[in-house]
């Protein structure tokens, strides 16, 4: 239960981080390690501070591009789990597909999409939709199909409609599967744009990753890393935000 | 007349002849209990009568329309209280009245207007997991009661409550139901719940399920909720206790 972590475990994980950012700075600095193999904690801070402007303008197209992604992914989630969670036929069919299809390394069909859609923002959208759409439609599928059986009887022998049984009884019981899916897919996100990105961009994390790896300034890559990392965490948090207030209820524990 | 008649119910499940021939039944305002060894296909038999399930052989006559494999005549309700923990217990209780085709808020007034009267008035607010098992009843029970409400089918309402709590509930339970005076059949593999709360009771027996002792109860559901002294409950008991087996 969420409520009894003492504050004691929770200093803990950011003493041994703080611990490590130390070492890390300690042993650059002993060492003599020129910026250009491995900056220190402090100077990628520093680097991250002189070029905020620019980071932050490569961070809103990544930014724009994870969330048009993500919500594609979301909606399509959605269509295909509601079908293939009332025609069993639909989910014979796609299901093995969709598991197959996740056997194929994204980062070799990228490069197609930008032969296909150009530079562009939208091939780094599609990857995105790649990414984030199986860990999504997984959850909320799973979730829909663990629905107790017995709802499902009261709910016939109520006369109710196949959509009120799923608006009513399957899709909110499934939410809490859903959005575990959704958080995974959050920081997925984020990955999944930097690396379209990388593949040829006018604009994003990953292009600046690249430009500044192509003339050996380290110091500006871990910057980007830094700020990726940032996004991640911030989309990750406002999916659990959202969360709770989609699904207030899913906070009461079974008594 | 809200009136039950099974007739010569049969059901194959899993290639097991579960029930035999089930005739049972239930006049108006029949208070009638089902005991039987667990396994031995109540439950089917609900699910039968409900109309959620077909029979192989036999019909089922409610107000002596045949409704054999129909659902909608009758509310049934199970041990899980099956309450949905996204909605609150008004919302819970009003679904039968919203799939009745009500609109959201006219068919939460009309809840409401139940609350007191099955001891939930002060908890519309409150989530199910929010509240403890007797409680969760008694709106599981509110909601069977909206969607019939002259003919109850409730399948051990109350064994997964402690003995205390399921103690008050079957004195609750008598309460309400001398005001608003269903026909029930109520499933349960407690003699003395059965002996405590129904008009009359059948025995089941083991599989093949064919009904074993039918009884008349002549001391059913006392104001006082104490022990019952009179002598021929122990003879009724022991009569019970046999059929069972026990
Ligand atoms: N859908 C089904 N398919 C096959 N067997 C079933 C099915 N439902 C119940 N059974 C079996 O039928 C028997 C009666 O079940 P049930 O009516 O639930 O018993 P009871 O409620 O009396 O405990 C059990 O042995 C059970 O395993
Ligand atoms: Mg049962």
């Amino acid at each position: 239960m969420k409520k009894y972590i003492n504050t004691a475990d929770r200093i803990v994980p950011v003493v041994f981080i703080l611990i490590l950012l130390v070492l890390w700075e300690y042993l650059v600095k002993l060492k003599s390690i020129p910026d250009w193999i491995l900056p220190g904690p402090l100077q990628i801070v520093r680097t991250l501070a002189e070029n905020a402007p620019l980071i932050a303008r490569h961070a809103q197209s990544t930014l724009l591009e994870c969330l048009a992604g993500f919500i594609v992914a979301i909606v399509f989630s959605f269509v295909v789990a509601f079908l293939m969670d009332e025609i069993a036929l639909f989910k014979n069919a796609v299901y093995p597909l969709i598991v197959a299809s996740q056997t194929i390394p994204i980062i070799s069909v990228a490069p197609l999409f930008i032969i296909w859609f150009g530079y562009g923002m939208l091939p780094k959208i599609i990857v995105v939709v790649l990414v984030c759409f199986f860990p999504i439609a997984i959850s909320l599928l799973g979730g829909l199909a663990a629905v107790d059986s017995d709802y499902l009887e009261l709910f016939r022998s109520m006369q109710a409609k196949r959509l009120h049984v799923f608006r009513m009884v399957k899709l909110p019981l499934a939410m809490p599967a859903f959005f575990s899916g959704l958080r995974i897919s959050a920081a997925y996100s984020v990955m999944g744009a930097v690396i379209g990105e990388w593949l040829g961009a006018k604009q994003g994390l990953g292009t600046y990753m690249t430009l500044s790896q192509r003339s050996f300034q380290v110091d500006r890559v871990f910057a980007a890393i830094l700020a990726v990392t940032v996004l991640s965490a911030a989309l990750f948090a406002l999916v659990s935000f959202i969360e709770r207030i989609v699904i207030p209820w899913n906070r009461f524990t079974e008594k | 007349m809200p009136e039950i008649v099974v007739e010569g119910i049969s059901k194959t499940l899993g290639g097991l002849l579960t029930l035999g021939e089930i005739n049972v039944n239930a006049a108006d305002k029949d208070f009638v209990g089902i005991l039987g060894p667990s396994g031995c296909g109540k439950s089917t038999l609900f699910n039968i009568i409900s109309g959620l399930m077909r029979p192989d052989q036999g019909c089922v006559f409610i107000d002596g329309h045949d409704v054999t494999g129909k659902t909608g005549r009758v509310s049934y309700m199970r041990q899980k209280d099956l309450l949905l923990p996204s909605l609150n217990i008004l919302e819970n209780v009003s679904i039968p009245l919203v799939l009745k085709g009500l609109p959201r808020k006219k068919a939460c007034d009309q809840a409401l207007e139940h609350f007191k009267q099955f001891g939930l008035a002060g908890f519309e607010k409150y989530y199910p997991r929010q509240l403890s098992g007797g409680m969760r009843q008694r709106a599981a029970m509110l909601r069977t009661y909206l969607f019939s409400s002259d003919i109850l089918l409730l399948d051990e309402p109350f064994a997964s409550l402690d003995a205390i709590t399921k103690r008050k509930m079957q004195s609750w339970l008598i309460d309400v139901f001398n005001q608003i005076n269903p026909t029930v059949m109520f499933i349960t593999h407690d003699v003395d719940e059965a002996l405590y709360l129904c008009d009359r009771i059948y025995v089941l027996s083991e599989c093949p399920t064919v009904v074993k002792l039918e009884i008349k109860i002549p001391f059913c559901r006392p104001s006082h909720g104490r022990t019952i002294v009179d002598p021929v409950y122990g003879v009724i008991r022991d009569a019970v206790m046999e059929a069972l087996a026990i």
